[in-house]
């Protein structure tokens, strides 16, 4: 005997598509996304100089979001579509 | 030259014989292939030098990646002299393997490749035009980089071939109808390991959910979760409830707070999503409370009515299940919180001597309403000495002063629930609740001499306020009086009160809502 259930769960389809990864940095344009968590800044110098001393990175931008606790803002993001790769950067 | 930083070069090499490309080029002469893209900077640098060299009447093609248009948009606007072909479908570029673009193939009379190359090289470009037998087209000091690496070669982009998903509607009014699930195994055991938290649920049959919607349109969306935004429509918030063990009657108090729960202040996103301890607490007000049967006495934070328990888990299973944030997924909290099973209670104004919160924020006494406020665990305070509201309240004040972290200050709010007998003693006393909030503020503070090390909130003590408390420097735990929420209650017997802790506050982490309920 079979018994029928309502599916109480999202069933929106999500987007697991990942964006083309990068073959090579060299040449590229790459924002660095500070999520504005303490220490945050550290880490992206540091990775901004190896980006563009040990990978020849053409371009580093660095963005900041207004807080850690809420997604980017829409113009944010509209600006780092600009860029080849972002790298968006925890910290504390 | 090292153009290539992160794979190898597989590139075609000098001694290979050229795969053959077009018909239209001369034969007996060498000419020189160059790949290129129409939004690479370094194939713009390249243009005038392979100009120059095209200028000498040497045998230069331009292999595009992109489409027609943007080929003709790029040489229009480079002022390219030489042809340049499309390789759209990019098979020109397989055959070739280049890493980067630009990528230059010098191919000699007899059909062999002479050098091959990726990136721009200005001693590389001059070599070319050596080998070609043209002067030299790079200038070492005319301004332009002795050389830059260029862009992966297109052919080497993974492409996305997978459907997109429909885009997200965050206005839409209608959703969509629940799929029907047949289960022919245990249900109870099919809805233990496919939905829910990890406690048994109330399968969630069609004509549970129907009874549980009363009529309603199952298709009107109530709101969107976060983070993942799922669609919470009547219908899924119903079986919601029906799995939480909710009676039909809640679904008045669900739908305001799903509402609440979407309000942008509440961020339940961050508060779904963060290391820190904060859940939604659901604080119930209003004539609803004994209207639906919350509790407001004793035990009011745990097992003791049906409708705390259902309603708090309902909410919890609605943020899990519809807004994804599953806690061994999204939701990251380091230590977790046992008010994500059920955390809502009941205001007890019936034995409060003051107005109850959701009169203190405008709502008529009579009004029903629901507050959401993302907090830690309660933190108990015992204080059965004190014989006056002074010495109640500077227990209070001394609790308050470690929420989030004791040297921390001016960053998180708290919520003081003041149990019973501490209630009594501050009223009798003659202090209303607004005096008891600026007493809280006014001697809630750290003593300075406590930021002798580093630590959490050493470093911003500049934005601190010294105050004065019983003759001792401190800084001012709180930024304002709003910080600190008042509510009563708890049963009658013992001298405890609590505090909750909040998670990051104001504009750029959660603020406490208030909705009103019919």
């Amino acid at each position: 005997m079979s018994i029928t259930l309502v599916n109480p769960c999202n069933e929106r389809k999500l987007s697991s598509a990942h964006a083309p990864r990068l073959q090579t940095l060299a040449g590229k344009s790459i924002a660095l996304l500070d999520i504005s968590k303490p220490g945050g800044n550290l880490f992206l110098d540091r990775l901004e100089r190896l980006l563009v001393e040990q990978y020849a990175v053409a371009h580093v931008t660095r963005e900041i979001k207004p807080t850690f606790t809420k997604p980017a803002p829409e113009q944010l993001i509209e600006k780092l579509r600009s860029v080849d790769a972002v790298v968006e950067a925890l910290a504390d | 030259m090292e153009q290539c930083y992160l794979i190898p070069n597989y590139m075609i090499e000098a001694g290979h014989k050229a795969p053959q490309f077009s018909s239209t080029l001369p034969h007996g002469q060498p000419y020189l292939l160059v790949f290129l893209e129409t939004d690479c900077p370094t194939c713009r640098l390249a243009i005038p030098y392979l100009n120059r060299l095209a200028e000498q009447s040497a045998q230069v093609r331009g292999i595009s990646q992109d489409s027609d248009t943007l080929t003709r948009q790029f040489t229009e606007q480079t002022s390219v002299a030489f042809p340049v072909e499309t390789d759209t479908d990019l098979r020109l570029s397989r055959a070739y393997d280049p890493v980067a673009v630009p990528a230059f193939v010098l191919i000699g009379a007899d059909g062999y490749v002479k050098r091959a190359q990726i990136g721009f090289d200005k001693d590389e470009l001059n070599a070319i035009a050596a080998e070609m037998g043209r002067r030299p087209i790079a200038d070492a000091h005319d301004g332009a980089p002795q050389r830059k690496p260029g862009c992966s070669s297109r052919h080497l982009e993974p492409s996305d071939s997978s459907a997109s998903p429909e885009p997200l509607n965050l206005y839409a009014a209608v959703g969509s109808r629940a799929s029907r699930i047949d289960v022919s195994e245990d249900p109870y055991e099919y809805c233990f390991r496919e939905f829910g938290d990890p406690l048994p649920v109330v399968p969630p049959t069609v004509e549970r959910v129907e009874r549980m919607m009363r009529g309603l349109d199952p298709a009107r969306v109530i709101g969107m979760i976060p983070p993942c935004y799922g669609e919470a429509t009547v219908e899924k918030i119903a079986a919601n409830a029906v799995m939480a063990g909710c009676e039909p009657g809640m679904m008045d108090v669900l739908l305001p707070l799903v509402r609440a729960v979407c309000d942008e202040r509440l961020n339940i996103h961050g508060v779904q999503g963060t290391t820190h301890f904060a859940a939604p607490l659901i604080i119930l007000n209003g004539p609803i409370r004994r209207k639906l049967g919350f509790a407001c006495g004793q035990n009011v934070f745990s097992n003791v009515a049906r409708a705390n328990s259902t309603l708090g888990r309902a909410l919890q299973l609605i943020l899990r299940n519809l807004g994804g944030a599953e806690p061994d997924g999204i939701d990251m909290s380091t230590l977790g919180n046992p008010g994500k099973f059920a955390y809502c209670i009941g205001e007890n104004e019936e034995e409060s001597p003051w107005e109850p919160l959701h009169v203190e924020l405008g709502f008529r006494s009579g009004q029903s309403a629901i507050t959401l406020f993302a907090g830690e665990a309660p933190h108990g305070v015992s204080e059965h000495r004190a014989r006056n509201a002074r010495g109640v309240l500077k227990a209070i004040a001394r609790a308050l002063a470690t929420v989030w972290s004791y040297r921390a200050c001016m960053g998180a709010e708290a919520l003081v629930v003041l149990g019973l007998e501490h209630v009594r003693t501050i009223h009798r006393d003659g202090l209303k609740k607004q005096d008891v909030r600026e007493f809280l503020f006014n001697n809630t503070g750290i003593p300075l001499r406590a930021y002798d090390d580093d630590g959490e909130g050493t470093n911003q003590t500049h934005l601190y306020k010294e105050i004065n408390i019983d003759g001792e420097p401190c800084y001012q735990k709180f930024r304002s009086l709003e910080a600190i929420g008042i509510i009563v209650a708890g049963g009658g017997a013992g001298k405890f009160s609590a505090v909750i802790g909040s998670w990051a506050t104001g504009p750029r982490g959660s603020q406490r809502v208030t909705y009103p309920c019919p």
